[in-house]
C-alpha cells in the first residue's frame, strides 16, 4: 500500500514535469499555427525548420556558446581547484566565496552587472560578451563539482610521481587527472546544461543582431511563436533522451567489461559530436559576423511585424547590402538599447516623441536629403506634422502614421462603441486587452478624463493611474503585438490597437471593428532616422530612399496595412474602398487627436512611476 | 640527488599555486568589478553625484508593491516546492538507487529543454481555451482560469525550480545513515517521532540549499511573470528589467538591484557561517578517528 | 537455573536469491552474556537485527519473555542496541543523545537529568554533556552509545561489533568495561563479533555461526577445547586439522602414524577429522616423540615461539615456549586428551562449510 502511494506520487511528479514537454512535442506536429487549435498532423514544421536560416543560425549560436563556454570553464575551473589546494586556507576561502557569487546571486543582477561592465569597457556586445558571461557563471558549477574530489585527492601520488623523476606536467597527467575525470565530466555537463538553459544573463549581454535560442524565444513569445521552434525543441529533447538512455541503460545490459568499453565509446562519440558542433558553430558564428554583402552591412531596428519581409530581400538584392534586421516592442525598449550603444543600429524607426527625445539627447544625425530623392513622395501635410518633433525636418522621414483606437468583436460587444469608457465596463471583465506601453496606457486614461496626453499635472496623472488600477481586474493581459492575434483568435472582446492593424485584422476576422473614441486619441508618426554613430551611413540613406520608393511603399502597405504617408504609393492602391478608407486614411479634422511630445527627464520619471504603480497593483 | 628532487617537488607545488591565478583575475574582472559598478550606478544620480535616492525609491508604492509581491510569490513557490520535493526525496531514498540513478537524471532532463519554452507550454496548457480546460470540458468539470494570475506565476516557478529543491534534499536524505533511524526506533521513537527528531533535522542542510536555490531565482525572475502573468503582475525582477531595457534608468535599476544584493549577501553570510561550522565538525571527525 | 528470555524459532531470512538464515533456532537465557560469533556474512548481524526489530524474518518467530514479538516494531521492544558505528545523532549533544529515549517515553525532567548523570558517571564520561558527538574520539563515542542504550533500562542490550572501530588497547579496555557493566546492571547482553578472542574473553555463552547455520554453541571453554567440527576448530584459534582414520576406540591413525586418544564410538577404520591445538604438541628429542619431523621455520610471538614442523608429509603448527633451531630434528608428542576426534562432514551443508573453509 505504502509502495503504491510512493509510486503514485512519483508518477504524479513525473507527469507534472513532463506534461508540458509532451504538449510541446505534440504541438510540433500540429498543422495549425495557433497553439490553441489542433489543425491535423503535419511534418511541415520539421521540414521548414531546416530551411529556416534564423532558427538554424540561432541554434548554432546557442550550441557554439554552450560548448565553448563549457570547455573553457571546465578547464579554468579544474585548474583553479588544483591550484587552490596549494594555496593557504584564507586565500582558498576567499576565492571560493567569490566563485560562489554568480551561483548565489540573482541572474538578473549578474546580467546587468556584466552589461554595465561591457558598456564601460566599450566592448561591442555579441558573441564574445555572451561567451565571457557564460564562462563566468559556468566556472562555479565546475568548481562545485571538482573541488570536493580534489580535496580528497591523495597528494602523495602526485609527489611520489615527482619523486620518481616525472615532470610536473607528466605527473599531473598520469597521477592526478585520471582520478579527476569523472568529476570534471560531471562539472562540464552541469556547465553545459546551465549555459543551454540560460536566458536572463544572455538577454542582458547579447548585442544587436545576435540571438541565442533563449532570446529568440523570448522575443517570439511576445509576437507569437513559430511552430518550427516546437519542432526544434522536440528534436533536442529526443536527442538528449536518446543519449541518456544510451549512456545509462545499455551498459547495464552488456557485461561489465564490455560496458566500460562501451561507455568509453559513447563518451568518445559525444566528444566528437561536441567538437564537430563547436567547429561548425564557430564557423557559422564567424560566418554571420564576417559575411558581409559586397556593399557592406546595414543594421535596421524596426517595430515588430512592421515590414514586408520580402522587401528586405529585395533591398539586399538590389543594393548588395547585407541587412541585419532586429525588432523592438516599444519606443522605450528601442531608446534604452540605442542609449546604451548608439552605434548598435544604423537606421531606426521610432515614433514622434521619441525622435524628439533622441534629437535632444544627441543620438541622431542629420539626414542628407540629396541621397533620398524619393522623400518627395511623402505628402506635404506629414512634413508639417513632423515639424512638431523634428523642427526643420532635418532628422526624419515619415514611414507610417495612424491613431490609437479600440478594436472590438461585434459578436461579443452588442452596444455602440464610441468611448474609452467601455474599457472600464464590468461586462467585459477578462475580455479586455490593454497596450503594455507607458504612454499609450496613460494616454487612454488621461484623454478619457479630458486631459492632454502630454500633461505634466501630477494630479491628472494620479487620477489616470487610479483609473487604470481600477480597470486592472477587468484586463485580461497587457500586451503589445499579441493584441492582433488574440483578437483574430476570438480570445478577447476589446483591444487597444493601432489603426494600421485594423484592415489586416478585419481581413482575417470580419467580426472585428475598429473605432476611435470620441474623447479623442493619440495620432502618431513613425519615421526613419539614422543613429548618430552609425557606421554605415551611406547604406542607411539607401535604405530610407528605398523605403520611400512608391512601389516599395505600396507593396509594404499591402502587407502591413498601416497608413502610409507616401502619396505616390497611395495612388497605386487599386481597391478604392481601401484607398479612401476612413480607417486606413482617417480624416484627422473630424476627430480629436493629439500627438505625443517628449516631456523631459523629470516628467518622464513621473509617468514611469505611475505606470509602475499600475502594473504592480493588485 | 635527493635534495634536488626535494627541490623539484617544492617547485612543483609552487607552480601549482599559479594555476589558480587566471581565475582569480577572471573573477575580479567579471564578478567583483561588475558588482562594484552596480553599486556605483545605484548610489549615484545621472550626473554622477552620490545619492541614496535610487535605493530609497523602493518605498514608492509601485516599487514596494512589486517587492512585497515578489517576496510573497517566491515564498509560496518555495514552500510548494519544498512540500512536493520532500516526500519525493523520502521516496527516492527508500528506493536505494545507485549513485547515478537514472531516475535522478530524469529530474534534470527537462532542464535541457529551453526554460522559456517549458514556461510557454504552460501558457498553452492553462489558457482559457487551452489543453487543461479542454480535458476538463470533456469530463464535464468546471474550467480553471488561472492564466495571468499570481497562481499561474507560482505554478511556473514551481515547475521551473522544482529540480533545484529535489536534488539537494534527496542528497541530504540519502546521506543519513540508516542506523541513525534504527537507533531512534530502537530508543522507542515511533515513525513520526523519528522523522521529527532525527530525519528532518539531519536533512536541514539540504533543505537550506534547496530553499536558497529556489527562493532566489523565484524572487528575481521576470520571464516567468511576464509570460504567465500577462504582464499584469509586476515582480521586482520585472521592475529592474524595465528600468534597464525600456525605461533607460540604469541608476534606479542598479539601486533596486542593490536591495536584491543585500538579501543575497545576507543569505551568503548565513551559508558561510554554516559552512565554517560544518568544516569544523568534519575536521573533528577526522581528528577523532586518528 | 536462569529462565529463557529470548527464543528464535525456525527463522528463515533471505535477501533476493541469497538465503542468509536457514532454519535458525536459538535460546538465550536471562542475565547472560551471549556472543554470536562468525565470519562476515555468516548471518550473525542479521540475527541481531531480527531480535532488534530492524529486519523481519521471512518465516519463524521471535519470542521475548514468553511473548511473540516477531512483527513488533523496534520502538515497542524492551531492548536497546549499540550500533556498529555507534549511530549517535550528530545534531544533538551528548546529553541530548543519552536523554533521547527517556524523553520519548515522557520521563520527568529530574529523572532524565539524574539518569543521564548516572550513565555518564558509570562510563567515566562526566563533563562531556554539552559536547557534540563529532568532537569525541571513537572510544568516547562508544561509551555515549552504550550510555544512550542503558539509560532506558532495557532487559536486553544488543551490541553489534561495538569495538570493531577501536584500536587494540582501547578494545581491551572496553572489553573489561563491558563485562563490569553487565555485572553491575544485571541485564542480558547479546554481542555480535567476528573476533574469537573477544568472544572467548567476555562471553558466558558463545554461538558460532557460519553461512546461516549455528555450528556450535556452548561455554567459551567448550567451544575452544571441544570444537564440534572443523569449521569451529579452525575459526576459534589456530589448529592442526587433519583427515584421519579411527582404527578402533581410543586409537586413531594420523598421516600413517598411530596416536592414542580418549574418544570412543567412532567405529572401526572409519574416516574422521582430528583437531590438535598447536600448543598441545610437545617437541621432544627425535626418538621420544610419536613421530619424527624437521623444523621448517620459527617465528617469535612474544609469549611463545610459533614453529612449523614437517612430519609425515604434513606441516604441523606448533606453539612452544622453547625455541628449536630451523632444520633441527624433533620428535612430536601429543597427549591423548588433547586429540579431538570429530565426525567427517556427511550432509551437504556441512560439506559446504568445509569447502568454504578450504577456500579461505
Amino acid at each position: 500500500m505504502k509502495k503504491f502511494f510512493s509510486r503514485f506520487y512519483m508518477a504524479l511528479i513525473f507527469i507534472f514535469m513532463y506534461a508540458p514537454i509532451l504538449t510541446l512535442i505534440v504541438l510540433s506536429f500540429n498543422a495549425s499555427k495557433s497553439r490553441a487549435k489542433w489543425g491535423g498532423f503535419t511534418l511541415k514544421w520539421y521540414v521548414d525548420l531546416f530551411q529556416d536560416e534564423t532558427i538554424m543560425g540561432t541554434l548554432w549560436n546557442t550550441l557554439s556558446i554552450a560548448i565553448l563556454a563549457t570547455i573553457i570553464s571546465t578547464f579554468i575551473g579544474t585548474v583553479t581547484c588544483i591550484g587552490l589546494m596549494y594555496a593557504n586556507k584564507k586565500t582558498r576561502a576567499i576565492v571560493m566565496n567569490i566563485a560562489n557569487i554568480p551561483m548565489i546571486n540573482a541572474d538578473i543582477v549578474t546580467g546587468i552587472s556584466l552589461m554595465l561592465l561591457f558598456q564601460a569597457m566599450h566592448v561591442t556586445t555579441g558573441f564574445g560578451t555572451i561567451l565571457m558571461a557564460h564562462i563566468t557563471f559556468d566556472i562555479p558549477f565546475v568548481m562545485l563539482s571538482v573541488m570536493p574530489r580534489v580535496k580528497t585527492l591523495n597528494q602523495n601520488t602526485y609527489e611520489a610521481a615527482l619523486d620518481l623523476g616525472a615532470t610536473p606536467i607528466y605527473a599531473f597527467r598520469k597521477a592526478v587527472l585520471p582520478e579527476l575525470w569523472p568529476v570534471i565530466i560531471a562539472g562540464g555537463l552541469m556547465a553545459f546544461t546551465m549555459s543551454i538553459d540560460d536566458f536572463i544573463i544572455t538577454y542582458f549581454t547579447k548585442g544587436s543582431g545576435y540571438e541565442t535560442l533563449s532570446t529568440l524565444i523570448y522575443s517570439e513569445v511576445k509576437r507569437g511563436i513559430q511552430p518550427e521552434i516546437y519542432a526544434l525543441s522536440a528534436i533536442i529533447f529526443v536527442a538528449v533522451m536518446f543519449l541518456l538512455i544510451l549512456v545509462n541503460v545499455i551498459p547495464k545490459i552488456r557485461s561489465d567489461r564490455k560496458a566500460r568499453r562501451g561507455r568509453k565509446k559513447i563518451a568518445a562519440a559525444v566528444l566528437v559530436l561536441c567538437l564537430t558542433a563547436t567547429s561548425m558553430g564557430t564557423l557559422t558564428a564567424c560566418g554571420t559576423n564576417s559575411s558581409t554583402g559586397k556593399n557592406g552591412k546595414l543594421y535596421v531596428y524596426n517595430w515588430g511585424e512592421y515590414i514586408d519581409p520580402d522587401l528586405i530581400d529585395q533591398f539586399e538584392e538590389e543594393t548588395g547590402i547585407d541587412v541585419i534586421y532586429d525588432m523592438f516592442e516599444t519606443n522605450e525598449v528601442m531608446y534604452a538599447k540605442m542609449a546604451q550603444d548608439s552605434s548598435a543600429y544604423d537606421v531606426i524607426c521610432p515614433s514622434d516623441y521619441m525622435i524628439n527625445k533622441m534629437i535632444e539627447n544627441d543620438l541622431l544625425q542629420e539626414l542628407d536629403f540629396s541621397q533620398i530623392p524619393n522623400a518627395e513622395n511623402i505628402g506635404e501635410s506629414y512634413w508639417t506634422s513632423s515639424e512638431t518633433f523634428d523642427p526643420g525636418n532635418k532628422y526624419s522621414v515619415p514611414y507610417c502614421w495612424g491613431t490609437v483606437g479600440i478594436l472590438y468583436n461585434k459578436t461579443m460587444v452588442d452596444e455602440e462603441v464610441n468611448s474609452w469608457d467601455i474599457l472600464w465596463d464590468d461586462k467585459y471583465s477578462g475580455q479586455i486587452l490593454m497596450q503594455d506601453s507607458v504612454r499609450d496606457a496613460l494616454m487612454i486614461a488621461l484623454m478619457r478624463n479630458g486631459y492632454s496626453c502630454n500633461t505634466d499635472d501630477e494630479e491628472a496623472l494620479e487620477e489616470a493611474a487610479q483609473d487604470l488600477i481600477a480597470q486592472k481586474p477587468l484586463v485580461q493581459a497587457y500586451v503589445v503585438d499579441q493584441v492582433r492575434d488574440k483578437m483574430i483568435g476570438n480570445e478577447a472582446a476589446l483591444g487597444v490597437i493601432y489603426s494600421g492593424e485594423a484592415i489586416y485584422t478585419q481581413q482575417e476576422n470580419p467580426d472585428l471593428e475598429y473605432v476611435v473614441p470620441d474623447e479623442g486619441t493619440n495620432v502618431w508618426i513613425d519615421s526613419w532616422v539614422i543613429s548618430k554613430n552609425s557606421k554605415n551611413v551611406e547604406n542607411a540613406h539607401k535604405w530610407i530612399n528605398f523605403m520611400c520608393r512608391a512601389d516599395v511603399a505600396y507593396k509594404n502597405f499591402e502587407y502591413i496595412t498601416y497608413s502610409t504617408p507616401n502619396e505616390a504609393a497611395r495612388e497605386l492602391i487599386e481597391d478604392d474602398a481601401i484607398k479612401n478608407s476612413e480607417i486606413a486614411f482617417p480624416d484627422l479634422t473630424t476627430m480629436k487627436t493629439e500627438a505625443y511630445q517628449y516631456l523631459g527627464t523629470d516628467v518622464e520619471r513621473l509617468y514611469n512611476d505611475k505606470w509602475m504603480e499600475v502594473k504592480s497593483a493588485d | 640527488m635527493n635534495l634536488n628532487r626535494q627541490n623539484k617537488i617544492h617547485n612543483g607545488k609552487k607552480q601549482m599555486i599559479w594555476l589558480s591565478t587566471p581565475y582569480i583575475g577572471w573573477s575580479l574582472l567579471f564578478v567583483v568589478i561588475p558588482l562594484c559598478m552596480v553599486l556605483y550606478y545605484g548610489l549615484t544620480t545621472d550626473t554622477w553625484s552620490f545619492t541614496f535616492a535610487n535605493v530609497t525609491h523602493i518605498t514608492e508604492p509601485g516599487y514596494m508593491k512589486a517587492l512585497v509581491r515578489s517576496v510573497e510569490l517566491a515564498v509560496i513557490a518555495t514552500i510548494v516546492c519544498f512540500l512536493l520535493a520532500y516526500p519525493l526525496g523520502m521516496i527516492l531514498r527508500s528506493m536505494h538507487l545507485s549513485r547515478n540513478g537514472f531516475i535522478i537524471t530524469l529530474f534534470i532532463l527537462p532542464m535541457w529543454m529551453n526554460f522559456l519554452l517549458r514556461t510557454l507550454t504552460w501558457m498553452t496548457l492553462l489558457e482559457g481555451s487551452g489543453v487543461i480546460n479542454g480535458i476538463l470540458n470533456v469530463l464535464h468539470l468546471p474550467n480553471i482560469h488561472i492564466i495571468n494570475t499570481p497562481a499561474a506565476i507560482v505554478l511556473g516557478m514551481v515547475y521551473n525550480y522544482l529540480p533545484f529543491m529535489i536534488l539537494p534534499i534527496y542528497t541530504a536524505l540519502n546521506n543519513i545513515d540508516e542506523d541513525l533511524l534504527n537507533a531512534s526506533r530502537d530508543l522507542g521513537a515511533g515513525e513520526l517521532q523519528t522523522f521529527c527528531k532525527v530525519t528532518f533535522p539531519l536533512s536541514l542542510p539540504g533543505v537550506g540549499s534547496g530553499v536558497t536555490m529556489v527562493f532566489i531565482p523565484a524572487l528575481t525572475t521576470f520571464a516567468i511573470s511576464s509570460m504567465l502573468g500577462g504582464s499584469k503582475i509586476m515582480l521586482i525582477g520585472n521592475v529592474i528589467e524595465q528600468e534597464f531595457t525600456s525605461l533607460y534608468d540604469w541608476h534606479l535599476g542598479s539601486g533596486i538591484s542593490i536591495i536584491l544584493m543585500v538579501v543575497i549577501i545576507i543569505n551568503m553570510m548565513l551559508n558561510i557561517a554554516f559552512d565554517a561550522k560544518e568544516e569544523r565538525q568534519a575536521k573533528s571527525i577526522k581528528g577523532g578517528k586518528r | 537455573m536462569a529462565r529463557e528470555l529470548i527464543t528464535l524459532e525456525h527463522i528463515y531470512k533471505s535477501y533476493g536469491d541469497q538465503l542468509v538464515l536457514d532454519d535458525l533456532s536459538l535460546m538465550i537465557k536471562e542475565n547472560s552474556f551471549v556472543t554470536l560469533l562468525g565470519p562476515s556474512g555468516c548471518g550473525k548481524t542479521t540475527t541481531l537485527r531480527i531480535i532488534g526489530g530492524f529486519e523481519y524474518p521471512d518465516s519463524g518467530a521471535v519470542v521475548f519473555d514468553g511473548k511473540n514479538i516477531t512483527d513488533l516494531s523496534p520502538n515497542k521492544r524492551n531492548l536497546n542496541t549499540v550500533f556498529q558505528k555507534y549511530a549517535l545523532f550528530p545534531h544533538m549533544t551528548v546529553e541530548e543523545n543519552i536523554a533521547f529515549g527517556l524523553k520519548i517515553s515522557n520521563k520527568s525532567q529530574q529523572y532524565i537529568k539524574d539518569k543521564v548523570k548516572y550513565a555518564l558517571k558509570l562510563l567515566n564520561m562526566d563533563g562531556f554533556e554539552q559536547r557534540k558527538p563529532d568532537s569525541l574520539s571513537g572510544g568516547q563515542q562508544q561509551r555515549v552509545a552504550i550510555a544512550r542504550a542503558i539509560v532506558n533500562e532495557p532487559k536486553v542490550l544488543l551490541l553489534d561489533e561495538p569495538l570493531g572501530a577501536l584500536d587494540l588497547k582501547m578494545r581491551q579496555g572496553m572489553q573489561y568495561e563491558l563485562m563490569r557493566l553487565k555485572n553491575e546492571l544485571g541485564i542480558t547482553f547479546i554481542y555480535v563479533t567476528h573476533d574469537q578472542e573477544e568472544a572467548l574473553t567476555m562471553s558466558d555463552h558463545i554461538i558460532v555461526m557460519n553461512q546461516g547455520y549455528i555450528q556450535q554453541e556452548g561455554t567459551p571453554e567448550m567451544i575452544y577445547n571441544e570444537p564440534e567440527n572443523a569449521f569451529v576448530a579452525d575459526f576459534i584459534g589456530d589448529s592442526n586439522i587433519l583427515r584421519a582414520k579411527m582404527i578402533q576406540d581410543k586409537l586413531v591413525e594420523i598421516q600413517g602414524a598411530k596416536f592414542a586418544c580418549v574418544d570412543v564410538g567412532f567405529g572401526q577404520n572409519n574416516p574422521v577429522d582430528v583437531v590438535i591445538r598447536p600448543e598441545d604438541i610437545e617437541l621432544l628429542e627425535p626418538e621420544k616423540g610419536i613421530i619424527k619431523g624437521r623444523v621448517l621455520n620459527t617465528v617469535f610471538r612474544g609469549v611463545h615461539y610459533e614453529m612449523e614442523v614437517e612430519a609425515h608429509n604434513y606441516k604441523w603448527l606448533v606453539h612452544s615456549t622453547r625455541m628449536k633451531e630451523v632444520g633441527q630434528e624433533v620428535g612430536l608428542y601429543v597427549d591423548p586428551f588433547n586429540i579431538q576426534v570429530m565426525n567427517v562432514p556427511e550432509s551437504e551443508d556441512e560439506e559446504a562449510i568445509s569447502e568454504l573453509e578450504q577456500t579461505e
